[in-house]
């Protein structure tokens, strides 16, 4: 996953046309994730009740599951960990009314991968399930390779094409995160969750102060630039083609 | 409206033997039998026991006085008792011989089961054909004839006393127990009237109150009795209710405002962009900022629906122990860059020791980042953050945020925190106008305060000071 042959892939990632298991109870929501998930190119299936998705996620073949919490005849947890008793091990996507932490580790305990809150932005949803699609790199992994871009992670060390350059602390650990997930959108809300442990999104645009002092120091002038702005859903490490 | 009023005044009947007032009656009056049957039986009790011993006393004292008698004067004496003063304090005396039989006196019979003693004894006596009787003896050995002591002298007293006393107070118990209980129910009766009415005024008020009147009150006299006091409480409670609905009244028409700006912008850019048909950059940077104003709506509704989720939630399970200079830490690492890019000084004061605290993480440093936030926001360059934790000598934490910005003037402390309060310093900066109202709800579930202040006095630029004072308990 961390060859420099990576941004050749497709932009949905390894998968074409990943299949997605949809359990949500609310119409509205459901019409209008499927829509955008089927825009995206994905093929969704959709339940509505526990007992109807827990069929589907038993028999059917899903390359990703977004769950509910709250659903008629089966809780989304227990159905998660249903899922999970039977060693099926595709990733979860828990969808939330509740952002209270404690629901957060619950659905986590449970079995899911990652959590999001109602409501949500369609780019926020599309980005999760494409960094859930593409797992991260395998974290005993000792060197991060994106295109001219390596990171030494015992050293603590960046070479962009052998050229050392200096990072403080915090913009090296954005950086670790990006390289980990090359080609895949990371929204700010992500980065905040998992690069600083911030549970909640500050209205002040904070995230793009570190990428632009983060892209400053790995973009020069001159040379093609590996970060990029996505427009309307955040940020993504890419080499240009 | 007559349906409610019917069913009250209905109501209001029936539940006169139920009220309170009334209930309390009846015990009371159950109580003032007891404690009237406890009186009488004490003052008979006492009675009796006097009455008692001074038949006792009476028979020794004049038995004593006859035995020192000459056995002929003695015989003569019991002889004649009924004509001698001997007949009013005795009912009956005689002299038997050692065999029990009679030689002088009234008592014809030695009765059953004296005993010759110095004590007396009491003993019934059932004459045939007649009611028994109680009396009570005293048999006691006196000189004979023959010089030796071979008589023996009974003396009697009737328990006629007694027993007329006890007759007495069991008449007066009973006679004075009705008028009592009479009394008391008749004024348990009228104090449940009266508590009743009272009731019954509050129960229209509050229907008043239900109907959408919600100015009036519960009537509050001067009486301070415990109704007096709830109906005070109550109107306590009305109060701060009706102002907590006016305030989301004003909540209301604020977010309907705060929302209605940014959408009317959002309606105008799009009614725009349809008219642009060949640029496409144009189109693009026209939606682009289109969708920031709906960013801008979508942060209101989102940080309101935080504070109602903290504010209802009142969960405490993320609650741990923190260090609370790890959060500050922390927070520099998020702001520091765009605290450089301000030029703005942000700085944790040097401390050497770890400042315990059970919290929300999350939650805390949400606070810390609203904080840290609004500080940078309203310091213009050159300026400074200065961020401080510490305990009190009574194990309470605290935590400061200062400030070199423009300040808060004191009498906006406390607007501050309430919803979508913008200083008018402040309308250029952008933001919900939520932020401080989070902090406070985050701070309430914390049992903590804010207390907010100034850095300096007589400045252009005096600063402002937030601390949050952590309850000692939170330490521990």
């Amino acid at each position: 996953m961390t060859s420099g042959h990576e941004h050749a892939a497709p932009e949905r990632g390894a998968i074409l046309s990943p299949r997605v298991l949809l359990i949500e109870d609310d119409d509205s929501i459901a019409a209008e994730v499927v829509e955008e998930l089927t825009i995206r190119g994905y093929e969704v299936t959709r339940a509505s009740t526990g007992i109807e998705g827990l069929d589907h996620a038993c028999t059917g073949q899903f390359d990703l599951m977004i769950v509910d919490r709250m659903l008629p005849e089966l809780d989304g947890l227990t159905v998660i960990e249903s899922v999970r008793a039977q060693r099926i091990n595709i990733p979860v996507l828990v969808l939330s009314a509740l952002s209270a932490v404690d629901d957060r580790v619950s659905g986590l305990k449970a079995g899911g991968d990652d959590y999001l809150t109602k409501p949500f932005a369609m780019e926020e949803l599309a980005a999760r399930l494409e960094a859930l699609l593409r797992r991260p790199t395998d974290s005993r992994v000792t060197t991060l390779r994106v295109g001219p871009l390596e990171m030494d992670l015992i050293d603590r060390k960046v070479f962009r094409s052998g050229q050392e350059i200096e990072l403080l602390p915090r913009e090296f650990r954005l950086l670790e995160y990006m390289m980990r997930r090359p080609d895949t959108v990371l929204t700010r809300t992500m980065l905040l969750e998992d690069v600083w442990n911030y549970r909640f999104v500050p209205q002040t645009n904070l995230v793009d102060v570190h990428i632009g002092k983060l892209r400053r120091k790995i973009d020069q002038p001159g040379e093609p630039p590996l970060i990029h702005s996505i427009r309307g859903a955040g940020f993504s490490l890419r080499v240009p083609t | 409206m007559s349906r409610p009023d019917l069913r009250l005044s209905e109501l209001f009947r029936a539940d006169l033997f139920r009220t309170v007032t009334f209930r309390l009656t009846l015990a009371f009056v159950v109580a003032i039998i007891a404690g009237m049957a406890l009186q009488f039986g004490l003052v008979y009790g006492q009675m009796n026991g006097y009455e008692q011993q001074r038949s006792t006393d009476l028979l020794q004292r004049e038995a004593a006085l006859l035995v020192r008698e000459t056995p002929a004067q003695l015989e003569y004496e019991v002889r004649e008792r009924s004509k001698t003063d001997l007949r009013v304090i005795l009912n009956g005396a005689a002299l038997f011989d050692m065999s029990r039989n009679l030689i002088a006196g009234d008592i014809k019979k030695w009765p059953v089961g004296l005993e010759v003693s110095p004590r007396t004894q009491r003993l019934w006596d059932a004459p045939p054909g007649d009611t028994p009787y109680e009396m009570r003896y005293l048999a006691v050995e006196v000189e004979g004839v023959q010089g030796n002591r071979d008589r023996i002298l009974v003396l009697a007293r009737s328990l006629h006393m007694a027993n007329e006393l006890r007759y007495i107070t069991k008449r007066a118990a009973l006679m004075s127990v009705v008028p009592v209980v009479a009394f008391a129910l008749m004024a348990g009766i009228f104090l449940s009237h009266r508590a009743l009415r009272r009731v019954k005024e509050m129960h229209e008020a509050i229907d008043r109150i239900m109907d959408g009147d919600l100015h009036e009150r519960l009537p509050a006299g001067r009486e301070r009795d415990d109704i007096e006091r709830l109906a005070v409480s109550v109107n306590r409670m009305l109060d701060r209710l009706e102002h907590l609905l006016d305030e989301i009244r004003d909540v209301g028409n604020d977010i309907a405002h705060d929302l209605r700006t940014p959408l009317a912008r959002v309606k105008a850019r799009l009614e725009r962009v349809s008219a642009i048909t060949n640029d496409p950059t144009a189109l693009h940077g026209a939606i682009e900022r289109a969708t920031q104003d709906l960013e801008q709506c979508f942060s209101v509704i989102t940080a309101l629906l935080r504070i109602g989720e903290i504010e209802n939630g009142r969960r405490r399970a993320g609650f741990a122990m923190l260090d609370l200079r790890e959060l500050l830490v922390g927070v520099v690492d998020l702001y520091e860059p765009i605290a450089e890019t301000q030029d703005v000084l942000l700085r944790i004061a040097e401390s050497n020791r770890p400042v315990p605290l059970f919290g929300d993480k999350d939650l805390l440093n949400e606070v810390l980042v609203n904080l840290v936030d609004n500080a940078i926001k309203f310091t213009p360059a050159p300026g400074s953050v200065d961020l401080s934790v510490g305990q009190e000598p009574n194990g309470a934490s605290w935590l400061r945020v200062a400030d070199t910005g423009i300040g808060i003037a004191e009498e906006e402390r406390r607007a501050v925190m309430g919803r979508f309060y913008r200083s008018d310093k402040s309308r250029h900066v952008p933001g919900s106008g939520l932020g401080l109202s989070l902090v406070s709800a985050i701070l309430r579930l914390h049992g903590a305060s804010l207390e907010i202040g100034a850095a300096r006095t007589n400045h252009a630029l005096p600063g402002a000071v937030f601390t949050i004072h952590f309850p000692v308990a939170a330490t521990a």
